[in-house]
């Protein structure tokens, strides 16, 4: 079974990757100037009580017994306490992924809507008006920062068309009942189509800054991929023997770059599944990003290393059901 | 012709093998001539003034070095040529209708119907995501020859035809499962599977082992032959010319240099490169290994003399003044003054 097999490598990997980051990130960390225990007890504390604080966050300690106590707590599920918001890492990241997630989706899918079939389409024919098009989309779209973007898109779209809503997060209105976390989905279950309206509207913005940024490499991508493809031996053979074009492109080609492309896009959205730090910042929007954004200029250690440790394993994961998928999909690795 | 006259020759609106004359050739090629760049901004002429004539059931080889023009023909006859490339002047037809000028539609139903074309290195020919089967019933379902259910059926037969066992599970494999043999004998039952009149063969043993050329190139002849079909052998190798081929066309630097039957040719050639071309592939008997000195010139435009003559140990004042045509000389046609 060599799909077991391959699965199984693939997890061993994930645990000693996972180790890795934690390791790096924790001591990063601990390292940076900054201690939060002045922060917690501000500056009208006496000596006292900053020793007292020292001590409970276990700060005064050697730093591989910190990393040990800190991955002993990993194993029971317990990514630590967050001093600036008083909860458990794990709670606040309960509420505040399911925002990353529906966004990161979003993201994906309309930065794949775009960007596959634009780059299909300009790869036919070399300087057409598409080839072109996909050249200035492509080349502004990786070379615009995507904060900017967002302000920019904010500035027309809320301030002066006034036909978006404005950057303050996921709803205006009431939240729907929670199923999923994802105010689009639960809205849509909930058959709440004011609220869906409203969750969509929030959504569009930011979705649409992602979408144009990491859009712009996979359009350069699909692009390359399928015109590579289309100048190979088996599609010369294929069209010389009669082969009509519209076959020619959707049937020998496009498995042929799709299988690439998706890997593209499986990182894309692993990334973005780690939280779109400065995305989520202009949009106010309130995931995982602006969750560690917040955390680390608070020195709040655990949550920093618990977004890192996120982000990481999400991108993993994401990259290893691809992974199966091609797997599965792929006549290549199937022998 | 000139090229005005190209589009008033009607498409055949019946085709049909037996109809045609006998001396109809099955692939007439007539002057023609292949530029790159445009008319105002000529950069090369690859082809010049090409003729060849493969008559019904005829095996033609066609043989000269890398660069001579020898694929680009293939690509010309297809109508398949490289971008930036196009037909100046001249003309291809195949069993009689003229193929320069006709719309693609037209060519797209004649490419893997009436003529058909393998290449070097099958492995790469074929998709690496489409099963071997499914590509071969693909072309047949695309010229309408047969259903999904049938084509599949008759892309299996012809696999098992071509020497592949076990071809009902074979043809569920993929490319990468095939050796480069295998491969060679699926893209040869792919090429042949609508029965062409004509298959182009493009260096179809190139990257093959040594003792597995032999058997293709046997596969080959056998199956054409089975099938009344006329094969055009693209080879620089003038030895498998001589073991396969009726006829041998010689060319040289977009031109051809000598055609005829190819135990004339070969064995009394009446074209100094012909000699030159024997001689190197060691089948005069000699030593040392023969070298044709200097290079193949840069065809940047029409040349005005023989384009062999910098090359060439006969060479005249003569061979300066002009392309030398292409004349007949008993059995053969030849393209040199001094012959």
């Amino acid at each position: 079974m060599p799909l077991a097999i391959y699965i199984a490598r693939r997890l061993v990997f994930l645990v000693v990757a996972l180790f890795g980051v934690s390791l790096i990130t924790f001591v990063i960390t601990r390292v940076l100037p900054g201690n939060p225990a002045y922060l917690i007890v501000g500056v009208q504390a006496d000596e006292s009580t900053l020793e007292a604080v020292i001590e409970r966050l276990g700060i005064d300690r050697p730093i591989m017994e910190q990393y040990g106590h800190y991955m002993r707590q990993l194993f029971s599920g317990d990514l630590g306490d967050s001093w600036r918001t008083k909860n458990p890492v794990t709670t606040d990241f309960a509420v505040r992924w399911p925002a990353t997630i529906e966004l990161a989706s979003a993201a994906a899918i309309l930065s794949v809507a775009w960007s596959v079939p634009f780059g299909i389409i300009s790869a036919l024919r070399r300087r057409s008006l598409s080839d072109r098009l996909a050249n200035v989309a492509s080349g502004l779209g990786v070379s615009i920062p995507e904060f900017w973007l967002g302000i920019i898109l904010i500035l027309v779209f809320f301030f002066h068309l006034g036909i978006a809503p404005a950057p303050i997060g996921r709803s205006l209105g009431t939240v729907p009942p929670d199923v999923t976390g994802l105010y689009t989905l639960d809205s849509l279950i909930a058959g709440d189509w004011g609220a869906l309206r409203s969750a969509l509207a929030q959504l569009a913005l930011p979705a649409i800054t992602l979408a144009i940024t990491t859009g712009a490499p996979l359009l350069r991508v699909t692009r390359g991929f399928m015109r590579e493809t289309m100048a190979s031996h088996h599609i010369r053979s294929a069209r010389a023997l009669g082969v009509p074009e519209r076959s020619i492109v959707l049937r020998h080609a496009l498995p042929n770059v799709l299988l690439p492309v998706s890997t593209m896009a499986a990182m894309m959205y692993g990334y973005l599944l780690g939280g779109t730090v400065l995305v989520e910042f202009v949009f106010a929007w309130p995931g995982i990003g602006k969750y560690a954004i917040d955390s680390i200029n608070a020195s709040d250690y655990a949550p920093v290393l618990a977004a890192v440790l996120l982000s990481a394993c999400s991108y993993i994961i994401v990259y290893l059901i691809m992974d199966i998928l091609h797997f599965i999909i792929d006549p290549r690795t199937r022998t | 012709m000139s090229p005005g006259e190209r589009s008033e020759v009607p498409a055949p609106e019946i085709e049909s093998k037996a109809a045609a004359p006998t001396d109809v050739p099955v692939l007439d090629v007539v002057d023609l001539t292949v530029g790159f760049g445009s008319s105002t901004n000529r950069r090369s002429i690859p082809l010049q003034g090409i003729h060849l004539q493969v008559a019904a059931g005829e095996r033609m080889a066609l043989v000269g070095e890398s660069g001579s023009g020898k694929s680009l023909t293939a690509a010309a006859v297809l109508g398949l040529l490289p971008d930036g490339a196009e037909v100046i002047r001249g003309s291809v037809r195949l069993d009689g209708e003229e193929l320069i000028g006709a719309p693609e539609r037209r060519l797209r139903d004649l490419r893997g119907r009436r003529m058909a074309i393998m290449f070097q290195n099958p492995r790469a020919s074929l998709n690496p995501v489409l099963t071997v089967g499914g590509q071969i019933a693909e072309v047949i379902r695309v010229h309408g020859e047969a259903g999904r259910k049938e084509s599949w059926s008759q892309a299996v037969d012809l696999l098992a035809e071509m020497g592949i066992p076990n071809a009902p599970r074979r043809a569920k494999d993929y490319v990468h499962q095939y050796s480069g043999g295998m491969a060679q004998r699926a893209a040869l039952a792919m090429a042949l599977s609508c029965r062409p009149d004509l298959l182009i063969a493009d260096e179809p043993t190139t990257g093959l082992d040594a003792t597995l050329q032999q058997q293709v190139l046997e596969l080959v002849v056998e199956q054409v032959d089975s099938r009344d079909a006329s094969l055009l052998l693209i080879t620089h190798d003038i030895a498998v010319a001589r073991s396969h081929c009726e006829r041998t066309t010689v060319m040289y630097a977009g031109r051809v240099m000598e055609s005829g039957p190819t135990a004339t040719v070969t064995a009394d050639p009446k074209n100094p490169y012909t000699s030159a071309l024997l001689k190197a592939f060691g089948t005069v008997d000699q030593r040392r290994m023969y070298a044709i000195g200097g290079v193949v010139p840069t065809l940047l435009g029409e040349l005005g003399e023989c384009a062999f003559a910098d090359r060439c140990p006969l060479a005249a004042p003569e061979c300066r003044d002009g392309v030398p045509e292409l004349r007949q000389l008993d059995d053969r046609r030849v393209a040199c003054v001094k012959a």
